[in-house]
């Protein structure tokens, strides 16, 4: 893996909504003005009402930066982390989704992810194509087909609970899962096998024999 | 899910309880002819467990008492409400609205602004002096300079040791230190080499790469080019804009946030013509010269070498 240097860099843009509370209530913005640019980041941005909840180190990796490359240094391929945070799924049922489309090109997982029959397949879907977007945008990715799923991976977020009543007077719990979702885009062509493939005939064949091989009779002459 | 039910066969039709069931069930039975116009009951397979008197799902669903699960993915959604709806969903939710008397930031060190910008000659930096163009243009220049000599009689008045002539070799070495901060993300420097109006505009373009930059060599002398003179809120407030030309050969190669060559090159050196804008704060004693922006005149060269973008041609 490549040496991750990590800096702190403030968030990326305000929200919409807050930027628009506040003119609301205010006669207009700063008179400094600063360009900003209204990037979707998902779980750092929130309603002025409410308490940034989720997890926040995933996008900070998008912040590092890598020293110039060497002219004999192969190029490095461009990565986008993006994440959709306390998604309504439960992560065991997302977890699914997440393993199906590891190591595919983001082209084929997009296509795939639209026939999956499962409330979570939309959610990633729809992560894919942000994070798609971003790519393309803000870190120098030239084509954008040309990015496959490194990483995709499903955490428990918020945990809602809530009660049903059961006969005689008792008391059941019910709980609203939520997950996080992350993915990982890096720019290039999709490894041949990111699971290891069931091995073929010929492979069998030799393990068997190799094992054959190595068996021992004790106790004979 | 399959059930096994037992099924009263009356007359030649096989009726249920509720007629659906006709339908729906796996295992319809073609009427016998031998059993018609008797009663008797056999064995059916139905692929559904729905009862056949709904009569306790609505007590079932009662029992489990009903949340409001909040939408976390509102806000991230970026939809762009409008004033009445914020405030209806802060009153949903029973917040109150923020403080009616929330300052409004402004500045009080810099203006917003570069007051009667310098329109630069077209041409400029193409002829020698030598040449009729050339000589002409540095004419027009002095000639010109009414307005500019009144800023500088104003600016002496603050500044007793101000000089114009002196002033451009000053510029220049800001100029340069700007640059050197911007290449070395140094931001504690560059605080205090630009104004607050510049700063965002500088700092943009530094975040998530790598910039290498080199001062070769100056072409021609720097000198000032334009100066204005400036009042904000009161006539006491005075701001000065001094215009400064530089010409000069540099280098810079931008690499991007992966190290990747992304614009120019480390070792092809490049004739940069440039008008900056330098400000200062002549009411404030502790005010500095500081860079406050660029004239990009229009006709700049717009086509840089920069890395490819693909886009798809729409059919």
């Amino acid at each position: 893996m490549y040496s991750m240097i990590l800096r702190r860099f403030p968030g990326i843009g305000s929200g919409s909504l807050f930027q628009q509370s506040r003119q609301v209530l205010s006669a207009g913005g700063p008179v400094v003005a600063a360009p900003f640019r209204s990037i979707s980041t998902t779980g750092m941005v929130a309603l002025p009402y409410e308490k940034r909840l989720g997890p926040k180190g995933w996008p900070r990796y998008n912040s590092v930066v890598f020293p110039p490359q060497s002219l004999d240094e192969k190029r490095r391929p461009a990565y986008v982390c993006h994440m959709k945070t306390n998604i309504k799924y439960s992560p065991w049922k997302m977890w699914y989704v997440a393993s199906f489309i590891r190591g595919m090109s983001v082209d084929e997982a997009i296509l795939q992810l639209s026939f999956v029959n499962k409330k979570g397949a939309g959610f990633v879907k729809q992560t894919l194509l942000e994070a798609q977007e971003l790519a393309v945008q803000d870190h120098n990715v030239e084509f954008r087909s040309n990015l496959w799923v490194a990483e995709s991976f499903c955490t428990k977020g918020v945990v809602v609970k809530g009660i049903r009543r059961h006969a005689r007077k008792r008391v059941g719990l019910v709980e609203y899962f939520h997950c996080h979702y992350f993915v990982r885009l890096e720019e290039g062509v999709p490894p041949k096998h990111f699971y290891t493939p069931q091995p073929d005939g010929p492979t069998l064949l030799q393990r068997w024999i190799n094992d054959r091989r190595s068996q021992r009779v004790y106790g004979s002459f | 899910m399959i059930a096994f039910r037992e099924v009263v066969r009356k007359n030649s039709l096989l009726l249920t309880k509720s007629n659906s069931y006709l339908f729906n069930s796996l295992g319809y039975v073609a009427p016998n002819a031998a059993f018609i116009g008797q009663d008797y009951k056999i064995q059916v397979r139905f692929g559904s467990t729905k009862h056949w008197n709904p009569k306790w799902k609505p007590f079932r669903r009662l029992k489990v008492i009903k949340v409001d699960l909040p939408d976390f993915n509102e806000a991230a959604e970026s939809k762009n409400y409008s004033p009445d709806e914020v405030r209806a969903k802060m009153k949903e939710r029973g917040m109150s609205p923020p403080r009616p008397w929330m300052e409004r930031p402004f500045e009080i060190s810099s203006t917003s602004d570069i007051f009667e910008p310098y329109v630069p000659p077209e041409g400029d930096g193409k002829a020698s002096y030598i040449s009729k163009e050339g000589a002409k243009q540095s004419a027009e220049m002095v000639s010109k300079k009414s307005k500019t000599w009144l800023a500088f009689r104003k600016i002496r008045n603050f500044d007793e040791d101000f000089e114009g002539k002196h002033f451009a070799a000053e510029a220049q070495k800001i100029y340069l230190n700007v640059h050197k901060a911007v290449s070395e993300k140094d931001k504690n420097t560059l605080r205090v080499l630009v104004t607050e109006k510049a700063y965002p505009e500088v700092t943009l373009n530094m975040r998530s790469r790598t910039i290498v930059w080199n001062f070769l060599d100056t072409i021609e002398e720097p000198r000032v080019v334009h100066a204005r003179c400036t009042d904000v809120i009161q006539k006491e407030n005075v701001f000065a804009q001094i215009t400064c030309r530089f010409f000069t050969k540099q280098s810079l190669a931008i690499y991007d946030r992966f190290g990747r060559l992304a614009h120019g090159s480390e070792v092809v050196a490049k004739d940069v013509l440039e008008y900056v804008v330098f400000e200062k704060h002549l009411a404030n004693q502790y005010g500095e010269w500081r860079v406050h922006g660029k004239i990009i005149p229009e006709w700049a060269p717009t086509n840089f070498e920069t890395s490819y973008r693909t886009f798809r041609m729409s059919n």
